[in-house]
């Protein structure tokens, strides 16, 4: 029985996680929409409190007979997701409190999908792999249409299900495909078996599985879902979206491909290339014509899921170490950048186009300079976070002799840079229609946190997650 | 080939069996049951629909709600086929933990049960 | 004539393909989608039930166990946005799933 408590020891964080979720749900059936504050702050305090244990309370091993992994990536990745799920928590708070529609289910639902995450990024086989990604993706269709008297609301809701459950069924395809032709679901046994040599059965099912996971991170050609579902869902929720579910998705990638399928790494690189290539020229390009920022948010994503994905090809160290990097740094600069679109309005409608920001820095100059950091951030301008991000990546796809595709995702930044200036430039210099609301104060805390981090604390903030993402990148034990 | 079709012959006498007892009951109550037809007797049961009609009707959408629940009920309760099977043949200390997940489990459904109630999902109005 | 791994392979493939086609190519109703979603998901499970006998491994079949109960929590909450949507709409049709454009 020691092997039964040892694993639950380290699965502690998840474990923790489902019980809070049950006892809440109890809690808020008996108690009803009045239990909502003390639902959503007990669902902040324990996320907070297994991201603490995920951090140093786990013990390092593989549990639960090889389908769960308690290694460093995981407890980086966790630490990451935990912290994100809670800010979304409080974020929705605010904003349905706002709606006066307290729902005590918002919480809950949070903490469902971050349990999903927990074991994405713990999977070990590929039985866990499709649990924790169901669990993670019914959450979040769920969350996209939590409001229901929103029509654009519940299309978002739909269009998220169609072509998530859509991308599920093909990953779980590639997955039968790489059981029944590697004979186990473990990635251990699957990588000893791909060396041994299997044939083409196992390469087909891999194709179907990385076009999967490729639409939990939205890249392109599997991104079509992205803009509309940011453009329907509500922004926190949106905010949530951005940031969590796909460090999950990058991490589970990481995971297959590196300790999955090492052997087949002349193979996956190209897909990966190809994917990556086509994610940042979508995104930039089709970026520039937006006029919603969510939706140029949107293709900002997808241009920035390109980014990772060309360091990623490295399949290296330094690769897996550079997308941890990239996806810590991004996913604090897109939270607060819709944290900023949450605190947003003007005359209570929400700000949503660019036409909308005209003249923001004078009505509203801590806003304008928060989004403008951020917005700089993005376009990769030193020494700001997004900057760092794009020099590990790409400096991880030079090393590995990739240099073409650097260039490429150079060139694709720059032509993104110029959707973020249009943005900047339409708030400093064109005239303003109206003040702009006081806007709610979690929403602003997040994004000035943001902007905070962005600059100056980014500087010492990147040598500890430098140090923490190269201990979880040795976890991957590659190469 | 003969030998491969011969495979399917208990199928086929299976399908012969279901047909001639279908008839037999069928034709049996036009012989020998009383037959007095009025206007409640021959409008549907209950919820149900008239049963001569386009099927491509749209129908109340509360009906979706509780096929909804039904699924969900339903399909987890198919964990317990597996776990049913084979518990007694584990091992004890496995025995408990299996013992144990199972009625964690089962406890869960039971809070969503309880859940769907207090949200007033099993009421028709 | 013995059924082989490769008849329920191929059996599985159609299907699978059948539900791809049945997702892009209707225009109709968004009910025959979830179908088609159903239809993806048990093509996966005629797989693994397939190779787990093959193999002579059990692990396939835990897998489509999962697989089934995953699938119908995925119906469920399928159908309950597909009611909010109806809600808001008063009609399922595809092609009217198209407020936002860009």
């Amino acid at each position: 029985m020691n092997n039964i408590t040892d694993s639950l020891r380290m699965a502690h964080p998840e474990v923790i996680l489902s019980a809070v979720t049950i006892l809440l749900t109890a809690i808020g059936a008996f108690a009803g929409r009045k239990a909502s504050l003390v639902v959503s702050a007990l669902a902040v305090i324990s996320l907070i409190g297994v991201a603490v244990i995920a951090a140093i309370g786990v013990p390092v091993g593989i549990a639960f007979g090889g389908s769960f992994i308690s290694d460093a990536a995981a407890s980086y990745a966790k630490v990451g997701i935990y912290l994100m799920s809670a800010v979304a928590v409080i974020l929705g708070y605010g904003w349905l409190g706002r709606l006066s529609a307290r729902q005590f289910e918002y919480p809950l639902l949070i903490l469902l999908a971050a349990t999903g995450m927990g074991i994405m990024v713990s999977a070990g086989d590929l039985i866990s792999l499709y649990i924790g990604i169901e669990l993670q993706s019914l959450a979040l269709y769920v969350l996209a249409a939590f409001r229901r008297d929103d029509p654009k609301a519940s299309e978002a809701g739909l269009k998220y299900f169609v072509l998530g459950a859509l991308s599920s069924g093909l990953l779980l395809y590639g997955a039968s495909l790489i059981y029944g032709f590697a004979g186990s679901t473990h990635f251990d046994v699957i990588a000893a078996a791909v060396k041994a040599g299997t044939g083409t059965g196992v390469l087909f099912g891999l194709v179907f599985l990385i076009c999967g996971l490729a639409f939990k991170v939205s890249a392109a050609p599997f991104h079509m879902w992205t803009p509309d579902v940011y453009e329907g869902a509500p922004t926190p929720v949106v905010a949530f979206f951005t940031a969590a579910p796909k460090l999950a998705a990058m991490v589970l990638i990481l995971r297959v491909l590196y300790t999955g399928f090492p052997d087949n790494i002349e193979q996956w690189r190209q897909i990966i290339l190809l994917i990556a290539i086509v994610s940042v020229g979508v995104g930039a390009f089709a970026g520039l014509v937006q006029s919603n920022i969510k939706r140029l948010l949107a293709y900002s994503s997808i241009a920035n899921m390109g980014y990772v994905l060309i360091g990623l090809s490295a399949g290296n160290h330094e690769g897996a170490q550079a997308v941890l990097i990239f996806m810590s740094l991004y996913m604090i600069d897109a939270t607060g950048f819709f944290a900023a679109l949450t605190a947003l309005s003007r005359g209570g409608k929400p700000m949503e186009t660019i036409a909308d920001m005209a003249g923001l820095s004078r009505t509203n100059p801590a806003m304008a300079i928060t989004i403008t950091l951020l917005a700089f951030s993005a376009m990769g301008i030193p020494p700001l976070p997004g900057f760092w991000g794009k020099f590990y990546v790409f400096k991880a796809a030079i090393d590995a002799g990739q240099w073409p595709i650097a260039v490429a995702g150079l060139v694709g930044s720059v032509v993104a840079a110029f959707y973020y200036l249009r943005l900047v430039k339409v708030m400093w210099l064109d005239d303003s229609p109206g003040a702009v609301d006081k806007g709610p104060l979690d929403a602003r805390i997040v994004a000035f946190a943001s902007a905070l981090f962005a600059f100056p604390l980014v500087m010492i903030g990147l040598t500890w997650i430098e140090h923490y993402s190269g201990y979880a990148a040795d976890a991957f034990g590659l190469l | 080939m003969t030998a491969f079709l011969l495979q399917y012959l208990p199928i086929v006498i299976f399908l012969g069996v279901a047909v001639a007892i279908g008839l037999v009951f069928m034709v049996g109550a036009l012989v020998v049951a009383p037959s007095a037809p009025d206007a409640e007797k021959l409008s549907a049961y209950e919820c149900g629909f008239p049963a001569f009609e386009d099927s491509r009707m749209k129908f109340d959408v509360r009906f979706y709600l509780v096929s909804i629940l039904f699924i969900i009920f339903d399909l987890e309760v198919a964990f317990l086929f597996p776990w049913a099977v084979t518990l007694m043949k584990m091992p004890h200390g496995a025995q408990i933990f299996a013992f144990t997940s199972m009625m964690v489990f089962l406890a869960d459904l039971t809070l969503g049960y309880v859940y769907v109630w207090k949200k007033g999902a099993l009421e028709w109005e | 004539m013995t059924i082989g791994l490769a008849h329920y392979l191929t059996v599985a493939a159609i299907l699978f393909t059948i539900g791809v086609f049945g997702i892009f190519v209707n225009r109709k109703n968004i009910i025959v989608i979830l179908m088609s979603i159903e239809l993806i998901l048990l093509a996966v499970n005629i797989n693994l039930v397939a190779f787990s006998a093959y193999l002579h491994d059990i692990t396939g079949q835990i897998f489509a166990m999962f697989v089934l109960t995953v699938a119908a929590a995925e119906a469920a909450v399928g159908l309950a946005i597909l009611v909010t949507f109806f809600r808001n709409r008063g009609d399922i049709e595809v092609d009217d799933a198209s407020v936002m454009k860009g």
